[in-house]
């Protein structure tokens, strides 16, 4: 990585905010934020950028007081404080808009503005001043909203101009917006972003969280990168290229190697054609997508998250119904078959929700290991479970996976993360499935049951199966992978046959939309 | 080590559970009367102990009441289970219960059979209308996604008008002062069980077994499987390939023709004539029961009676003392209402539940260590 001055603090910037060596370790032992700092100065738009669980969120939650640092100090405007809750926050002129909206649906945009704090006529909630107020607001800053709307029925671009009003009418004076881009469509994303220029020249400082780095080029003054946790620098938006923001924040710490043989890869599998999606925001998530996989071949999915990634494989498993082409196992077309018949097929899914989909927490392992075979002979006597059969299949896969538990009568949801990821992976995997469907099958659980869970994917693709492994985890989609395939904004952005040769800097590249193999790079709007 | 200790659990808060209601019990009683000694005596052991010239003693055709009055509900309540096990909460099975009922009735009016078979074949052609109609809230659930809960409540007011209109106008007997059915034919009647004015049946017999059938249906089936895994999460039960909106229909089925059954057999088992006017009230305390017993079908019995005893208790509080109606009420409610609160006392459980994962990983540790060494 070249080296590239970073923007240093002197004493003559004003600073807004300053949060110096902050560290968060969440009480399930994920360190989200290790030794921190960050510091945005009066009236410039700051960029926080990262990939998603970077930590984000997390520092800014921590700005906003809603949840408090493990280690670290916070200043606003040159005076420490401590932030124990939102409102504390709010009274130091710190507003937040979340990733997910925090309006009530059933309100009206002014019912939802002064929620918490309603203009009263004695002790009667004054519903015409909120409405004023709203309309007021609105006007002064230039923001198009209908006060009176109920707030189920407006568009999510207008929902998120609200939360901006709602957190301007509480008085702040630093506002902090969570991926808003995120929802938007490219032409709500163009007018928030003029307005947020207007609120800047107003003199409100501005927190913008992004992984979009157009959007993060063309707006922002400085940025933070984060990357597992940490600050990978602070740098002006002018003196950075892409390029160089996509190294910074992609790539690995640590270089994870993987033991496989290489790959024999057989017949065709799976057979992806022209798969596309558009969801309920008309945002088209999957354009046109096809690609195969051979038996006995490994291969990943590569990408940031929300790049149509999830939306692929749940057409795949019919978890959603696709707006065109088709899928194909071993020949036969799979779309809009049910999921029993899918399995039957030799299809299996580690769901990417393990809780949602996964799962059934109230339930005892046995329970959920049985649930794609409970129907089968051998778990049967006429019409009563042959519970022995299953008990027995039950404690072998126990064993098997090492599922670290009481008995088998114990309730999923009460085992930890690993061991609840060791259930789905046992169930899955010991249906003699031809095809292994992989959704971030090692996130957020422990390295044992991560080695654990990589090993059995290999050494069942090496027997035979097809894994089709979707992964946000560069390592492991890297290490992992006979043939690789990066998704960017619902496109196959690049497809590699060879996965020896790639860089994390190339990767990167391609995850982050600067590059696609239909063209070369895009040319470089900044020079170093 | 871990089973004794939630078991130590389950008694201990079984125990707070009842020493509290009876305090509030208490509480109410003491405000309510000038006796209050003799009201609790009346409401605890009233029931089943009667207080003669020579002292007490145990009360043995009360007791049959108290099982007798258990038949209608058990039958309920297990409908319930099922119903719910599949997070439907359908509350049907009152109207249910009187269709059951009163179809029963026609086919023992009018259909002659031998005597064994008559009562049989007319519970089960009640039991089969029952659950056609509880399956009504079911299909308009997967089919255009209304609320079973609001469609099956307004389902038991058709229900009953629909039975009291037929009851009016083409199968009463008009030779009677009150409205009510031709008499049952004498073959069609459920045996009693006891002498005695009890109407202790054979039903009661049928209702213990058939609260063992259900409990080995849910947890021995694979329908019932599918019913308990798509109550818990419907999500993973369509992702593992089940059935999900076929089983649903089977679950909302089967709980009507439970409360059909219940309906029929309390109608063969206690009269003679059709005479309900009104929906039975079974449904109801059905639902009490089955929240009681946690959907689990073997714990129903049990359930069912300590509601019937509680009844009992409280009618004769009722008469036996000058507490208003109102106050016993109250009483009751209050009494239930300990039992019921599925998260009482969940502090204490979640801490015995942290307790046991640390003794766990203490133990793990310590085996690990001593592996180390060997
Ligand atoms: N409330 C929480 N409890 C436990 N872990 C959390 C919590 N919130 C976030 N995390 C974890 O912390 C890490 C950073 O998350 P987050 O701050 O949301 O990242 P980002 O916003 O950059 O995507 C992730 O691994 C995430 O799973
Ligand atoms: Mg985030």
């Amino acid at each position: 990585m070249e080296t590239l001055k970073t923007a240093v603090e002197t004493r003559d910037d004003l600073l807004a905010v300053e949060m110096k060596n902050i560290s968060k370790v969440y009480p399930n032992g994920i360190a989200a934020n290790r030794n921190v700092d960050f510091s945005v100065r009066f009236g410039e738009i700051h960029a926080l950028i990262g990939e998603n669980g970077a930590g984000k969120s997390s520092l800014m939650k921590i700005l906003f007081g809603l949840e408090q640092p493990t280690e670290g100090e916070i200043f606003i405007n040159g005076e420490a404080v401590k932030l124990a809750s939102p409102s504390q926050a709010i009274a130091h002129g710190i507003g937040m808009v979340h990733q997910h909206f925090m309006l009530v649906p059933t309100l009206t945009v002014a019912e939802n503005m002064v929620l918490g704090m309603p203009p009263k006529k004695g002790i009667i909630i004054d519903y015409k001043k909120a409405v004023d107020m709203t309309a007021e607001i609105a006007k002064r800053y230039g923001f198009n909203v209908d006060p009176e709307a109920r707030v189920m029925d407006i568009p999510v671009g207008m929902k998120q101009k609200v939360e901006i009003l709602k957190a301007l009418l509480r008085g702040a004076k630093i506002l902090i917006l969570d991926e808003p881009t995120a929802v938007l469509t490219s032409k709500e994303t163009v007018e928030l972003f003029r307005q947020l220029r207007l609120l800047r020249d107003e003199g409100f400082t501005i927190v913008f969280i992004s992984h979009r780095l157009n959007e993060i080029k063309e707006l922002t003054d400085r940025m933070t990168i984060m990357r597992g946790g940490r600050s990978m620098g602070v740098y002006e938006t002018k003196g950075i290229t892409e390029q160089q923001i996509s190294q910074r924040m992609v790539g690995r710490d640590v270089i994870l190697t993987v033991e496989k043989d290489k790959s024999q890869p057989g017949d065709v599998i799976l057979e992806v054609r022209d798969l596309s999606y558009i969801n309920e925001w008309d945002k088209r998530m999957l354009d046109r997508v096809s690609f195969n996989l051979r038996a006995g071949e490994i291969l990943g999915i590569a990408g940031v998250e929300g790049n149509g990634q999830r939306e692929l494989v749940d057409i795949l498993f019919n978890l959603r119904e696709p707006e065109g082409g088709a899928v194909y196992v071993n020949g036969h077309e799979i779309t809009g078959l049910t999921q029993r018949r899918i399995r039957d097929l030799g299809v299996s899914l580690i769901p990417e929700d393990r809780m949602v989909f996964g799962i059934a927490g109230d339930a005892g392992i046995a329970d959920n290991i049985i649930a794609d075979r409970f129907d089968k002979k051998a778990y049967n006597r006429g019409p009563i479970f042959n519970m022995k059969s299953i008990h027995e299949e039950t404690d072998r896969l126990i064993r098997e996976y090492r599922i670290v538990s009481r008995d088998r009568n114990q309730k999923v949801g009460m085992l930890s993360g690993g061991n609840i990821q060791k259930v789905v992976v046992a169930r899955e995997f010991s249906s003699d499935p031809i095809l292994i469907i992989a959704d971030q099958p090692t996130r957020g659980i422990d390295v044992g049951a991560t080695e654990f869970i990589r090993a059995r994917l290999v050494e069942l693709s090496r027997a035979g199966a097809a894994v089709l492994l979707v992964s946000a985890d560069l390592n492991e989609v890297m290490e992992m992978s006979d043939r690789l395939i990066i998704f960017y904004g619902g496109h196959i952005a690049a497809s590699f046959d060879d996965t020896t040769t790639l860089t994390d800097e190339l990767m990167g590249e391609y995850m982050l939309g600067l590059r696609t193999q239909a063209s070369e790079p895009k040319e470089e709007k900044t020079h170093v | 080590m871990y089973k004794r200790r939630m078991l130590g659990f389950s008694l201990i808060r079984g125990l707070a559970a009842i020493l509290l209601a009876l305090a509030v019990a208490a509480v109410f009683i003491f405000l309510a009367t000038d006796e209050p000694f003799h009201a609790l005596q009346q409401l605890l052991i009233g029931p089943v102990v009667s207080f003669g010239e020579d002292g007490a003693s145990f009360n043995v055709q009360s007791f049959y009441q108290i099982l007798a009055a258990m038949i209608p509900t058990i039958f309920t309540a297990l409908g319930v289970c099922v119903m719910f096990s599949a997070n439907q909460f359908n509350l049907g099975g009152e109207g249910g219960a009187m269709a059951g009922g009163f179809v029963a009735a026609l086919v023992a009016i009018y259909l002659p059979m031998a005597a064994g078979l008559h009562p049989v074949v007319s519970v089960l052609i009640g039991a089969v209308a029952a659950g056609l109609i509880t399956l009504i809230p079911g299909v308009l659930k997967v089919s255009v996604g209304a609320s079973e809960m609001v469609s099956s409540l307004m389902l038991n007011y058709v229900v009953m008008y629909v039975v009291l209109h037929f009851l009016n106008y083409e199968f009463a007997d008009r030779s009677k002062g009150a409205t009510q059915t031709h008499a049952f034919l004498p073959t069609a009647k459920i045996a009693q069980m006891v002498r005695g004015g009890s109407r202790l049946t054979y039903g009661f017999i049928a209702a213990i077994a058939v609260a063992l059938l259900i409990g080995i249906f849910m947890y021995r089936t694979r329908w019932g499987y599918q019913i308990r895994m798509i109550g818990i999460n419907q999500n993973f039960a369509t992702y593992s390939g089940m059935k999900v909106t076929s089983v649903i229909l089977l679950s909302q089925f089967m709980g009507g023709l439970l409360a059909g059954t219940g309906g029929a057999i309390e109608v063969l088992g206690r009269y003679n004539t059709f005479l309900w006017k009104e929906l039975p009230g079974f449904g109801w305390t059905g639902i009490t029961i089955a929240i009681l017993a946690r959907n689990n079908p073997v714990a129903v019995p049990f359930a069912a009676f300590f509601i019937a005893y509680l009844n009992k208790g409280c009618l004769l509080m009722n008469t036996n003392s000058d507490i208003p109606s109102e106050m016993i009420s109250i009483i009751q409610a209050s009494i239930f209402l300990f039992f019921a609160a599925e998260q009482f006392l969940a502090g204490l459980r979640q801490r015995i539940v942290v307790k046991n994962a640390r003794d766990e990983l203490a133990q793990a540790q310590a085996a690990a260590a001593a592996s180390e060494e060997g």
